[in-house]
């Protein structure tokens, strides 16, 4: 048996009611009450569970130049050292963690033999230079454990920049809801969707 | 105990559906479900939820991950995410063994895998109810295309099927809603590859989502995640379909946290005459009586009732007399294709997310001399897609800084991939039993052995060939054919495209098949089976609206013998 077939209006006010109101400026971060974004903003009360204070400092400082701040906040910003604890701990198994761990290690211990200092300490010229050398060894072919930890640690910063709100609504787009279109001008976006 | 004109064991794709036709034809019916209840609209607790509001951001949960480790069966396929984990059974609950890699993907809830599942819904052709026939593999199905095709439409114009009408003998159109569009990638190829093979056609996918508003549901708002549930109802699912129109009639009640351990026989009358369940919570036995029994509970679950209903009559299982119960399981084999490069259109783009892919319908085998293949017998499709890379394809190449960031504020270069979906012979060796084990309920848990055969290895160099033969042909670059399958270990394994059936096959002879031509059991003339353990042979086309039919159909039968008074 068929049931009534609701009208135009219903159907947009349901919509409305789902998507909070958002169809005239429908972005999923528009979608977010007052309350749920506070409870989602950083907290000062956050403290790392498996990083020390030193690591996450190199964490933080290795994703944010990865990815910097530009016209757009960085990693930093972003919190891609609080998600990087957070996988550290919830997520991965112990082996890969401590095999992380052993990397971060290691970077210092590339810093120190170089330039005398561990990696944040270092000038950032000197930061640079050593990224950049990573980096490069990271894709040759056979480049072993440091190659390994340097793309994961390129990896976990993309993701915990771009699927945060600020790099995935303020750096690219976050794709509204509402409509498919399968072919459209790129310059009618100007940013790649999130 | 209490008493119902009809009892539907499951809440999925095909016991939603009996629950709906048995109650609108004046079935007082009882659906039992193992898992919890998950009410629409309410339980769909992580819809819209943008990634950052997951902790691990929506990671995928593999198999080792902590987030896995209540579930190191479900975590083996990709669809396991942080935001749908509450939608699969943790494994405990559902034991089992592997004689061979085989993995049973499993709901545990009112629903079931209707929830998550993939939403494509292709009718099977002549070419497909045939084919046993015609090559000797199995047994003949003792129904056709004629049989079911006002079955198909009836489900077709209640779930809302959107898809092109393409005029193909071996994939028939149905009653469609307008189509999704294909984006600028996927329009290239499809252009390429129609010039190049003038035989093969690349559509946008037929899915049960709705692309106009039917029945007090929603055209698609294209959020992308409908396996996290849909408020609109804009996709097929119990929840948003068949379970408010069984309501509606007040004649049903469900029955949640409810495993069913058998269904009680009497040998007297040769009728079922109701089932024996086990509480979830108390795991307290209790019986409930019905006149008809509809069995809709998976495939593997369906066959574990079967073969677990022993009676003097029926010692190795119910409706059994034939021995072939258990048998002939069968499973599309898949994660086999290729995937290459679009160069240029850069200037093209595409905005939501679009819950469907492209389709290119089988081309192999098709009964003329042109597209006969001597290496194997029956054929496949491609299930795929085009897209721009996003940012994560940084993480691949050197490079940091403000320059990747910029790089990353724009999409990447399009690329475009087919994965092949093939046909699956049924085969005596491939089985269930039980085992010596018991779940924790006290349930004897299934053994299952089944493997690809060499049909099925050598169809599969074929699909890898063919895909790259295709995008190359259609002007993409840097192809690269891939096959995940690694023979008796993980990787393109038995199951993981959840398109598990077969067990009690449909046939014409009581001697060699379980059912007949009406899904009713030919030992037990008030058991029906409507699930995908139904299934003779397997198509290579995604199988779940085939199962709504023969549901359909089987229970305007079921409830006009009944009437008659034949059950």
């Amino acid at each position: 048996m068929r049931r009534d077939t609701i009208s135009r209006r219903q159907a947009l006010e349901q919509v409305a009611l789902l998507l909070g109101g958002a169809i005239s400026a429908p972005t999923v971060a528009g979608v977010l009450s007052p309350a749920t974004r506070r409870a989602w903003a950083a907290s000062p009360a956050w403290a790392p569970r498996t990083l020390s204070p030193a690591q996450l400092e190199l964490v933080a400082t290795l994703a944010e130049h990865i990815i910097p701040q530009t016209d757009t906040p960085g990693a930093r910003t972003a919190g891609v050292h609080r998600f990087v604890d957070t996988l550290l701990t919830d997520h991965y198994a112990a082996t890969e963690r401590d095999r992380f761990l052993a990397g971060l290690t290691a970077v210092d211990g590339r810093a120190r033999s170089a330039h005398g200092n561990v990696f944040v300490q270092c000038a950032p010229e000197q930061r640079i230079a050593l990224l950049t050398e990573m980096d490069a060894a990271a894709y040759a072919s056979g480049s072993g454990e440091d190659g390994w930890f340097f793309r994961r640690m390129k990896e976990l910063t993309l993701v915990g920049y771009y699927t945060s709100e600020i790099g995935a609504s303020q750096e690219l787009h976050v794709s509204p809801f509402g409509v498919y279109r399968g072919d459209i001008p790129y310059a009618s976006v100007g940013r790649a969707w999130s | 105990m209490i008493s119902y004109d009809a009892i539907v064991i499951g809440s999925g794709i095909t016991g939603g559906w009996a629950a709906k036709e048995l109650t609108e034809r004046g079935l007082q019916t009882l659906m039992i479900e193992r898992g919890r209840n998950v009410e629409h609209r309410k339980d769909y607790v992580t819809e819209h939820k943008p990634a950052w509001q997951f902790p691990l951001r929506n990671a995928r949960l593999a198999v080792g991950t902590q987030g896995a480790q209540e579930y190191p069966i479900q975590a083996r396929t990709g669809q396991f995410h942080e935001s749908v984990k509450h939608f699969f059974i943790k494994d405990h609950r559902n034991p089992y063994v592997e004689d061979t890699p085989f993995t049973w993907i499993q709901g545990d809830q009112v629903g079931g895998k209707s929830l998550i599942w993939g939403r494509q819904v292709y009718r099977w052709s002549d070419l497909d109810f045939e084919a046993n026939l015609r090559d000797g593999h199995g047994v003949d199905w003792p129904i056709r295309y004629a049989d079911v095709a006002p079955w198909y439409s009836y489900v077709e114009r209640f779930i809302g099927v959107s898809g092109e009408k393409l005029g193909l003998p071996q994939l028939p159109d149905g009653e469609f809603q307008p189509p999704m569009d294909m984006n600028g990638g996927e329009k290239f190829v499809k252009a390429g590859l129609e010039r190049a093979f003038p035989d093969r056609r690349l559509t946008i996918g037929r899915v049960a989502i709705l692309t106009q508003a039917l029945n007090g549901r929603l055209p698609c708002h294209y959020c992308g995640p409908c396996e996290r549930g849909c408020s609109t109802g804009s996709y097929f699912s119990t929840q948003a379909s068949t379970l408010p129109a069984a309501r509606a009639t007040g004649r049903l009640t469900i029955l949640p946290n409810s495993l069913v351990h058998s269904l009680i026989y009497d040998a007297a009358t040769n009728r079922v005459t109701g089932v024996r369940v086990v509480d979830t919570n108390t795991k307290q036995t209790r019986e409930y009586s019905g006149r008809l029994v509809f069995l809709c509970a998976s495939t593997l679950a369906t066959a574990r009732v079967l073969l677990n209903s022993k009676s003097a009559r029926f010692p190795n299982g119910l409706a059994n007399s034939s021995g072939v119960l258990g048998r002939y399981l069968m499973d599309h084999h898949f994660r086999v294709g290729a995937s290459g490069v679009i160069e240029g259109l850069l200037d093209h783009y595409y905005q939501g997310n679009r819950p469907n892919g492209i389709y290119v319908p089988r081309f192999r085998n098709l009964g003329d001399d042109a597209s006969r293949r001597s290496d194997y017998v029956r054929g496949f499709g491609y299930q795929g897609g085009a897209s721009r890379q996003g940012w994560a394809r940084g993480g691949g190449e050197p490079g940091f800084g403000v320059e990747l960031k910029r790089k990353l504020h724009d999409p990447g270069r399009w690329t475009m991939g087919l994965t092949g979906f093939g046909e699956c012979l049924p085969r005596a060796d491939n089985y269930v039993e039980l085992a010596d084990q018991t779940d924790e309920f006290g349930i004897p848990q299934l053994r299952v052995h089944c493997t690809w055969s060499d049909n099925e290895l050598a169809m599969r160099k074929d699909m890898a060939a063919s895909a790259a033969e295709m995008l190359e042909a259609a002007g993409c670059k840097e192809v690269r054919t891939y096959d995940a399958n690694r023979a008796g270990a993980l990787g393109a394994e038995p199951g993981l495209a959840i398109h598990e059936m077969g067990t009690a096959r449909m046939g014409r002879d009581p001697r060699t098949s379980v059912l007949n031509a009406h899904n009713q059991a030919h030992d037990v003339p008030n058991l029906f089976v409507t699930d995908g353990a139904c299934m003779a042979s397997s198509s290579c086309v995604n199988p779940s609206i085939t199962y709504m039919a023969l549901t359909a159909r089987a229970c305007d039968y079921a409830v006009a013998e009944l009437k008659r008074g034949n059950l």
